[in-house]
């Protein structure tokens, strides 16, 4: 009855009669003479799930621990970049007085751009609104805050900021302030700036980094979405920053 | 002057996609198209339309770029 539990192969190479196989609690030693015992299948099978299992638990450990200072190499490189260090003083669009503390603890997707931008800044700002739409779904994700900071406050002023955000997420904040407060979030944040020549009617066009960023709740920026990216794809990142986040401040 | 609210700004790219899609019928013949072009100039900002013709010739470059490969101009060495 248990030589029909045997594959077939085994029966070939083991040619043996149920009464000459040895019983699992003899081992290796074999009683007499005669050729040595092997192991019954079941027995081999778990030598061989054991090795493979080791070898397969090594790997994934070691895979992870790759990643792991992929991730640690990763956070010592924005550190040393620290990015949007130091405190902001801005007015938001309703005109209250807002600082860089006040987004402490909350996920913030970042645009800079101008009201009287052709198409690009309506485009990414569409993007970001769906993006944030996007990561609502999930409701076990924390809110993100969209935030817009003008790169034009000569002519971006709180109501013209106002009347821009109202046509995109209703979450959307969008900030302004005098030129030299915006200078100075501008270069912290490392976005280029360049007003072109004016026009009779005195309008002109604002060159600018045309870039999403992705702050932390400890305030640091964490990653970055250019044009080429999809609201899709961009949600996908941030939920991924989301779910691993450890904070790179202490 | 205020920045164009979101109605207008639409209403600028409609008419310049309009526009160049006229250009696009008849390669680029522009005196075809003079009547949707004044469509397009009153609708949309002097300095978007100045904007959107750099675009526009960018587009057609890359596009010749693209099927044509790139061929230096023949007046190389004048600086």
């Amino acid at each position: 009855m248990a030589m029909a539990l045997l594959p077939v192969r085994c029966l070939r190479l083991f040619p043996l009669r149920p009464s000459q196989l040895p019983a699992p609690t003899r081992g290796l030693s074999g009683a007499r003479g005669g050729p040595t015992p092997v192991l019954p299948l079941g027995r081999r099978l778990a030598v061989v799930t054991a090795v493979g299992g080791a070898a397969g638990g090594a790997w994934l450990y070691l895979r992870a621990r790759k990643e792991r200072e992929r991730r640690e190499r990763r956070q010592r490189e924005l550190r040393a970049l620290a990015l949007g260090q130091g405190n902001f003083q801005l007015v938001d669009h309703r005109g209250r007085p807002r600082c860089k503390a006040d987004f402490r603890g909350q996920w913030v997707l970042l645009y800079f751009g101008f009201t009287h931008c052709p198409d690009v800044c309506p485009e990414e700002l569409e993007k970001l609104s769906r993006v944030v739409e996007l990561l609502d779904r999930d409701a076990a994700l924390p809110r993100v805050q969209p935030l817009f900071i003008t790169v034009d406050p000569e002519r971006d002023d709180v109501a013209a900021v106002g009347r821009y955000v109202r046509d995109f997420h209703p979450r959307l904040l969008g900030l302004t302030g005098s030129p030299e407060q915006v200078r100075a979030v501008s270069s912290a944040y490392r976005v280029y700036a360049s007003a072109g020549p004016k026009d009779e009617d005195g309008d002109y066009i604002v060159d600018h980094t045309i870039i999403i960023y992705l702050l932390a709740p400890d305030g640091l920026f964490l990653d970055y979405y250019n044009r080429s990216k999809t609201a899709d794809k961009i949600a996908e990142s941030v939920r991924r920053h989301m779910e691993s986040y450890e904070p790179l401040l202490d | 002057m205020s920045a164009p609210t979101m109605k207008e700004r639409k209403a600028c790219w409609a008419a310049r996609d309009e526009f160049w899609r006229c250009l696009d019928r008849h390669t680029e013949d522009a005196p075809r198209c003079e009547k949707l072009r004044r469509s397009f100039e009153s609708l949309c900002p002097q300095q978007w339309v100045k904007y959107f013709d750099k675009r526009r010739d960018f587009l057609k470059y890359k596009e010749k770029l693209e099927s044509e490969g790139f061929q230096p101009p023949e007046t190389a060495g004048k600086a």
